[in-house]
């Protein structure tokens, strides 16, 4: 992968896609989870439909590099450290899980999607506990893990839709 | 958000179920913490009049208040004593008589000496030790109808009785006024009264004399007195690293090398008998006795109950308690059960 | 150049549900873990906090500051502190200790950590009193004497 010829075009998908991602991420501080859940930096994750995408179209090393460059992006725009952190985590664990599911054919997009966005809230309260320095957050893990099946299906339900687009519109041919 | 909403919706539920009230009082009396609660008619007034009683014999027992009765015959070798600090004083010189002077009030030019609850304590020369070891013994105390002199140089210190004699006069006001339960805190000294809010008796856990956290045993008890004394709570480290714990031994001076954690008696309530001020004195005594002495001194009694933790990991009650006693499985304690 | 792909099965498949499941199944195993074995622990404990015989402050023990709580009262100050008890008579419980205070007997500090309904820790000089109080009395005693 890290051979890969990055093209023009290829450089701009992920590109878009970033600036997608970071809109979601945006979109997603719409949805006060934290009213459930009172841990500031804990997001539902729908920025992992960029993710998701990214890793069946466009393979792991973009799907990654255009993780880090949403994370770090959003950290600056929010001007947040600490939200560096829990995104960052967060991310990282759903794309690994997420990454490996991938592989094994017998998983749907729904499946490998909720996994993933159970690894974004594994990644995201494991972030808590860093930057709080007790276990204390790991009680919210399994309200979390709930909300995962419902933002995973969903996330999946959007990656399904746009890949059914996509057997029209075919993006990566000139 | 529903994390929040649930304690609240149990406390809503706590407080339309109709358990008797409770009322009770926290003070800072007699160099310790107290603390009482009573249940029943008139449990409030009741608690007010406690503090009234812990303040009074206070005013007359403190060695450091000067117009005590203590700090008067301290100071000036003789006094005329309040009624309740004779009725102590004189109590006292039979508990010495009783633990064959294990427990004696005459101690204060020692604890004085050691001053190991004060703000520096050092360990004293073994000369100065020695010069006021003759000045223990309740021989040296004469009390004759309400006046006391004590011999020259002399010194006395209800302190090891006082709070115990404390909860014999609340426990007896408690019995006045008829109050369906209660209990009374006062450093070490408790006195469980009728039941506990749940219409049971009252569960009084021994606290685990090396994890703060535990507890060695719990007793289930009504209308008794328990009183622990242990030296794992009040002690100093000198600089080279020895512990000295609280509790002075009468024949050397110094620091108790007891053998024992701690010591806990249990007497039950009796209205012509003073069992908070004598399970208080014994509870010192079979601590400076250590393991052998206090279970030979229970044998030859067996008019109360003991509960002892030893320092190699045992816990040692006496049959009365067996059916009072809850061993804690986790406490890591082996329990035997002592026998005449 | 073209990016090769691979789109994904699109439709939902009968191991997905296996997934959901291991997610759940998750779920129940943290909750259970966490909440389990600490009832009446914890979440119903409070500490209690009174100075000078009033009660100042009731702070249930999991949402007890992080680091250190300063009490100042008759002159003097303790720091009090949350952690997890590490002896084997009471492992994994959660408890308040003082790490250190300006009192001369320093009698708070050598009271160790207490965790269980009941207990409490004294400071004389400074007339501050830390106590752990319960809103279920399952299993726990009315009084602790010593």
């Amino acid at each position: 992968m890290a051979m890969q010829k990055w093209t023009t075009k290829h450089l701009t998908l992920c590109a878009v896609l970033t600036a997608l991602a970071l809109a979601l991420s945006t979109l997603e501080n719409l949805f006060p989870i934290t009213l459930l859940i009172p841990l500031p930096g804990v997001k539902l994750g729908l920025a992992n439909i960029v993710t998701l995408f990214a890793l069946y179209y466009l393979g792991t090393g973009s799907a990654f590099a255009i993780l880090i460059a949403r994370c770090i992006l959003g950290a600056v725009f929010a001007g947040n450290a600490s939200a560096l952190l829990f995104s960052l985590l967060g991310g990282v664990v759903a794309m690994v899980i997420m990454a490996l599911l991938r592989r094994c054919r017998p998983l749907s997009v729904y499946g490998v999607s909720v996994a993933g966005a159970a690894g974004h809230n594994i990644g995201q309260i494991c972030a808590a506990m860093i930057t709080l320095g007790n276990t204390m957050v790991l009680g919210y893990l399994p309200f979390l893990l709930l909300v995962s099946l419902f933002s995973g299906a969903l996330t999946g339900f959007v990656v399904a839709l746009l890949f059914r687009a996509m057997e029209h519109v075919n993006l990566s041919r000139s | 958000m529903m994390k929040k909403l649930i304690p609240l919706l149990l406390c809503l539920l706590l407080l339309t179920g109709c358990a008797p009230k409770a009322e009770s009082l926290d003070i800072f009396a007699m160099d310790t913490y107290m603390s009482l609660v009573a249940v029943g008619d008139g449990a409030f007034d009741t608690l007010q009049q406690s503090a009234n009683i812990v303040n009074t014999l206070e005013q007359a027992m403190s060695r450091t208040i000067e117009t005590s009765d203590v700090a008067q015959l301290n100071a000036t070798g003789s006094a005329e004593l309040r009624y309740d600090t004779a009725v102590l004083l004189e109590e006292a010189m039979a508990l010495s008589a009783a633990t064959l002077g294990c427990f004696d009030v005459t101690i204060a030019p020692l604890v004085e000496l050691w001053n190991i609850n004060g703000e520096n304590p050092v360990v004293p020369p073994q000369e100065e030790i020695d010069a006021l070891l003759p000045l223990v013994g309740s021989e040296h105390i004469h009390l004759d109808n309400g006046s006391a002199t004590l011999d020259a140089g002399c010194a006395i210190d209800l302190g090891g009785i006082a709070k115990g004699f404390a909860s014999d006069r609340i426990a007896q006001l408690y019995h006045e006024r008829a109050l369906e339960g209660g209990f009374v805190s006062l450093g070490g000294n408790v006195y469980v009264h009728g039941e506990n809010t749940e219409g049971t008796a009252w569960h009084v856990a021994i606290q685990h004399p090396e994890d703060s956290s535990g507890y060695a045993c719990i007793l289930s008890l009504s209308d008794a007195f328990v009183v622990t004394s242990g030296g794992y709570q009040r002690y100093f480290t000198a600089p080279d690293g020895t512990v000295y714990q609280h509790i002075l031994d009468p024949f050397t001076g110094a620091p108790a090398a007891s053998d024992l954690l701690s010591v806990s008696i249990i007497l039950p309530y009796d209205a012509d008998k003073l069992h908070g001020a004598m399970a208080d004195a014994y509870s010192t005594a079979l601590y400076v006795m250590g393991e052998t002495a206090a279970c030979d001194f229970w044998a030859a009694q067996q008019s109360f109950d003991m509960v002892l933790v030893t320092k190699d990991g045992r816990i040692i009650y006496t049959p009365g308690l067996i059916e009072h006693f809850t061993p804690v499985e986790e406490s890591g304690y082996d329990y035997q059960v002592l026998t005449a | 150049m073209t990016t090769k792909y691979s789109p994904p099965e699109l439709r939902p498949k009968k191991l997905d549900i296996l997934v959901a499941v291991v997610v759940l199944v998750l779920a129940v195993v943290v909750a259970v873990g966490f909440y389990g074995p600490k009832l009446g622990q914890g979440e119903d404990t409070s500490v209690v906090i009174s100075m000078g015989g009033e009660v100042v402050e009731r702070i249930p023990m999991t949402s007890f500051p992080d680091g250190k709580k300063v009490l100042t009262h008759n002159g003097y100050t303790l720091e009090l502190c949350l952690s997890y008890n590490d002896l084997p008579s009471s492992e994994g419980q959660l408890g308040v200790y003082v790490l250190s205070s300006d009192c001369p007997t320093q009698d708070c500090v050598h009271t160790g950590r207490i965790s269980r309904v009941g207990q409490s820790i004294v400071c004389l000089p400074a007339q501050i009193v830390i106590h752990l109080e319960g809103a279920s009395n399952d299993g726990a005693p009315d009084i602790v004497v010593g």
